[in-house]
């Protein structure tokens, strides 16, 4: 009964209402877009920065993330390779890292050599598909060895050169070796392109004196938020294999850092845009209350309680804020998956994105979160700031409202 | 008269005071200076021995050393097998390495020179700074003290700014006779990171030396280097071919 009087009311005064739907919706949509564009770019970003080399996660032994030596070592590795049976998990690959020397004739530069396997990595990183000249390592290389493309320049060197390496090995002993450079790759990060080099996993064991060890075991799986969520799933499995397990944030914490930077900005943004809407919103209600004093004096004199008019003009402000969180949902919903399907350039960003490993392209992603947050603040605000017409409809007496202009 | 005595008895004690350490007082940076000639002098030729100690084992090597002023310097270790024939040629800033594996001479990038020496508690900018504390940093005494009969100079040691330097100060320790006893490295914040300690003095090549120097770093506990001179001779005379690339690839 009240309901739909309330919802006859509200076309009582078709142009306004429709003005306040648009502007509630407009917002609503405004805000799922946004929000979604935000959050898919974080997506992104996560995903290129870390699946570019770190992983979505690593095993490493206690104590290497301070201190990343080569002598600290994961002897039973293999056992951690299990995580790829925890859902989500769709790849794991080990890992042998050490500071060397890289050096031809009297050139030399300081480098991180990674030992890895040319099977498993290229599932979890994608170093391999950036290679610009030559190939990757493959399965069965021995002496061989990929660098980026900063570094083979600054060394002068091109495929098919031998560079020599000399590090230090686990035991302290000088590891030397005399590798040929089979690819170069160009991952778009020039640190990484100046420091990182790769060479097959047995050779840097057998080089570096590690026997069977490694140093880290570097995850990835299909779906980032399934990594994350198998967080604790891994750390139970580091801890029972003497491991430590290291989420994205704490692999790369400066990327966690600007994305909640950016995202405290972003929801100061957000809640100035809901606030104003709100306000204006809910001025505008008030005052078709104070409008309609007279019709809310007939209805007291014929019997209504005023606490039912007040319910009821609460229910047309749900109501109208309802429709327009829905239409602004919708009409969010669809710009975005409109342009989840295409993605939103940016080429003037290209060089900052490049450096999260993102190429010049950003796709929102519509989720339960992006959808429903800011059309439901908005919502709840208005259902919330109700309170205020209905206590004033409370204090209503039917002669003198009736009286009223 | 008692006024005389008085005046003449504080003079005495004044003089009491003040003659010993005036005797001792001296330019921080000309007693660093002693202390170094001491240790390297015009030249010098060592075998020493070099233990390693880590979480995960002991090592020892040995090496013969030779040095020429502040800037030649050439180590080449000697055993164990697996190890001989690794050598370090420091000409002035610049360091080589000859590894005999690769029969190759390597010179080291800046990015390297904070490395570890032969797996060692030193890094190459041990080797190749090591007077650096005289011309890069601002000494002052702190304090100089006694023990045992000996008197020590406490010198503080501060980068000069501008000076790519990773201390924030170091604190040297010199014994009267120019015997380097300790030296403390300290980070920015004014925190011990590590100590080298000459916990043995003798007697070597005519001269007090620190036989045997122990370097621990703080963070690891139960780890340090020491390094154990089993015979020098100074003063001597150097061929001049020493101290080069083609000497160090192809020792004569």
């Amino acid at each position: 009964m009240l309901a739909s009087l309330a919802w006859r009311n509200i076309w009582r005064q078709p142009i306004r209402s429709v003005l306040s739907l648009i502007g509630l919706s407009l917002t609503s949509a405004l805000l799922v877009f946004m929000l979604s564009f935000q959050l898919g770019s974080y997506d992104t970003m996560k995903t290129g920065a870390l699946g570019l080399f770190d992983g979505f996660g690593q095993f490493q032994p206690v104590g290497y993330k301070d201190d990343p030596d080569v002598s600290r070592l994961l002897p039973d590795w293999e056992r951690l390779l299990a995580a790829t049976d925890i859902a989500g998990i769709d790849a794991a690959t080990p890992r042998a890292s050490s500071f060397a020397i890289m050096a031809k004739d009297d050139i030399s530069f300081g480098a991180a050599v990674f030992g890895v396997d040319p099977a498993r990595e290229p599932l979890v990183s994608r170093i391999s598909t950036t290679i610009t000249e030559g190939r990757y390592l493959l399965p069965g290389d021995d002496a061989t060895i990929v660098m980026g493309e900063g570094l083979a320049r600054n060394l002068g060197l091109a495929v098919g050169d031998t560079v020599i390496m000399l590090g230090t090995g686990n035991d302290g002993a000088v590891a030397a070796d005399v590798l040929t450079i089979v690819g170069i790759f160009s991952s778009g990060i020039s640190a990484m392109d100046r420091q990182i080099t790769q060479m097959p996993l047995a050779r840097f064991q057998e080089t570096y004196n590690l026997g069977s060890a490694v140093n880290v075991v570097a995850l990835r799986g299909a779906d980032f938020g399934k990594v994350v969520a198998a967080d604790a799933a891994l750390k139970q499995l580091a801890g029972a294999n003497g491991a430590t397990y290291l989420r994205w944030d704490e692999l790369q914490p400066a990327l966690k850092q600007m994305i909640t930077l950016d995202l405290s900005t972003a929801m100061m943004m957000y809640a100035i845009m809901v606030i104003v809407v709100v306000f204006i919103l809910l001025n505008t209600l008030y005052m078709s209350v104070l409008e309609r004093t007279r019709e809310f004096g007939g209805l007291l004199a014929i019997g209504m309680r005023p606490r039912q008019i007040g319910a009821m003009v609460w229910l047309e402000l749900i109501f109208l804020s309802g429709l327009g969180a829905v239409i602004g949902i919708i009409i969010g919903g669809a710009l975005t998956v409109w342009t989840n399907s295409v993605g939103i350039a940016f080429p003037e960003m290209g060089d900052i994105l490049r450096q999260w490993g993102i190429s010049g392209r950003l796709y929102p992603d519509l989720t339960l979160v992006s959808a429903l947050a800011g059309p439901g603040v908005i919502l709840l605000a208005i259902s919330v700031l109700g309170v205020i017409p209905y206590r004033r409809i409370l204090g209503l007496e039917p002669v003198s409202a009736m009286g009223a202009a | 008269m008692p006024e005389m005595t008085r005046r003449h008895l504080l003079a005495l004690s004044a003089a009491t005071v003040i003659l010993p350490s005036a005797a001792l007082a001296q330019d921080p940076g000309e007693i660093l200076r002693a202390a170094f000639d001491n240790w390297r002098a015009t030249t010098s030729h060592a075998v020493m021995e070099m233990t390693i100690k880590k979480d995960t084992g002991t090592r020892q090597l040995t090496l013969e050393s030779w040095t020429e002023g502040d800037d030649n310097a050439l180590a080449r270790f000697t055993a164990p097998a697996r190890d001989a024939g690794n050598a370090t040629l420091q000409l002035g800033r610049r360091t080589y390495v000859f590894n005999p594996r690769l029969n190759q001479v390597i010179q080291l990038p800046a990015s390297a020179m904070s490395q570890s020496w032969m797996g060692s508690d030193f890094s190459y900018n041990d080797l190749a700074k090591s007077d650096a504390i005289i011309t890069d940093y601002t000494l002052r005494l702190l304090q100089t003290g006694s023990s045992g009969g000996r008197s020590f100079y406490v010198i503080e040691a501060v980068p000069k700014r501008g000076v790519p330097i990773v201390w924030g100060k170091q604190i040297v320790t010199v014994r009267d006779d120019y015997v380097l006893m300790k030296q403390d490295y300290y980070d920015q914040n004014g925190v011990l990171v590590r100590s080298m300690v000459a916990d043995r003095i003798g007697s070597i090549g005519g001269r007090p030396y620190p036989v045997q120097l122990t370097m621990s770093t703080v963070a690891t506990p139960g780890q340090y280097t020491r390094i154990k001179t089993l015979s020098a001779e100074f003063d001597i005379s150097l061929p001049s071919y020493l101290f080069t690339r083609s000497n160090l690839q192809n020792p004569r």
